[in-house]
């Protein structure tokens, strides 16, 4: 009577051996599958998905510098009437930049804006570092400095700036949206006074 | 969808532009004082993006489109009220057909696309009076 080896005994020697063949034969897991290691972690996001992360901070960035100079605690910008139009712009534009950001289910959200006191007239996406979000309620932060017209004029700059930047390294119907934003930020210089 | 060419846009572009120096002669005639100024400025500098545009449709060894001898105005033109609402109308079409230019892919292209969608966005916004979320692209 030949003898029967057990099921659970032939699929374990199943599992240890493959391994061992593919290493003696030189080959890594993947080789065996199309495609990159499955179990070298989450690929990295496409260039446009990056991009598109910095675009959308940037853009939190400015919104809540609006907010800061509408705020009762910063009346050096100017009168709401004026600013509040503005403000309801770069909402729009928030909303089509996340409209645009196709994410996989679990992946991380986009990276949170700076803090106002931390937006400099330069964009870039160093400024979209969740690091820089200072603590809030913390006894020795410090206040966060005035939103002057000016400030927002350099910030509106920085940002078409930016954009226009950013054209070259994205698809054709992205960098259409982003030049229409960048046309946009350049009206609201010139309506802040610049 | 087919890949838009650079010669296409730019002449897109001349074309937005012709009709801008017509419409602009019609709207200045209603228009006085610091508004006539601006809108006199605003037909040099398309008069001046026109002959640019022609040279770089020649450089691309393409045929620049000669301008049309008349366009048709999109709605009646008989006060200052609506020459600047023409104004800013013919500035819309412009930063239209310069948005066009921005979907090439030449980078430098894609620059001046998007540099001039600024000027014309500008000149919108002061014959509207307000600005835009989006200009150039539909509503």
């Amino acid at each position: 009577m030949p003898d029967i080896v057990p099921r659970r005994r032939l699929l374990l020697a199943s599992a240890t051996t493959l391994p061992l063949l593919l290493a003696t034969a030189g080959c890594r897991s993947s080789d065996a599958f199309t495609g990159p290691d499955p179990l070298a972690g989450r690929p990295r996001p496409a260039p446009d998905v990056v991009t598109l992360q910095a675009v959308i901070a940037s853009e939190q960035n400015l919104i809540e510098l609006y907010r800061t100079a509408l705020s009762g605690d910063s009346a050096a910008a100017g009168p709401a009437q004026e600013l509040k139009p503005l403000l309801a712009q770069h909402e729009q534009h928030l909303t089509q930049l996340r409209a645009r950001l196709i994410q996989p289910p679990g992946t991380a959200s986009a990276p949170a804006s700076a803090s106002p006191a931390s937006a400099s007239p330069s964009v870039s996406p160093a400024s979209a570092s969740p690091a820089s979000v200072s603590p809030s309620g913390s006894a020795s932060a410090a206040a966060p400095a005035p939103v002057t017209l000016a400030r927002l004029r350099a910030a509106e700059g920085a940002s078409a700036a930016g954009l226009v930047r950013r054209l070259a390294t994205v698809e054709p119907a992205l960098a259409q949206l982003f030049a229409s934003i960048a046309a946009c930020d350049a009206t609201h210089v010139t309506a802040l006074g610049g | 969808m087919a890949a838009i060419t650079a010669v296409s846009a730019l002449a897109a572009a001349l074309a937005a532009q012709d009709a801008a120096i017509f419409g602009y002669g019609v709207a200045g005639a209603h228009l006085t004082g610091s508004r006539q100024d601006a809108a006199e400025q605003d037909w040099v500098a398309h008069n001046k993006a026109r002959d640019t545009l022609t040279a770089m449709i020649s450089q691309l060894g393409g045929q620049p489109v000669a301008a049309q001898a008349f366009y048709q105005l999109p709605f009646p033109v008989q006060d200052a009220t609506s020459a600047m609402a023409l104004a800013a109308y013919l500035e819309d079409g412009v930063t239209r057909a310069y948005l066009g230019i921005v979907a090439v892919s030449n980078q430098r292209l894609r620059d001046f696309g998007a540099v001039a969608m600024q000027s014309s966005a500008g000149r919108a916004a002061y014959w509207r009076g307000s600005t835009q979320a989006f200009p150039g692209l539909d509503p």
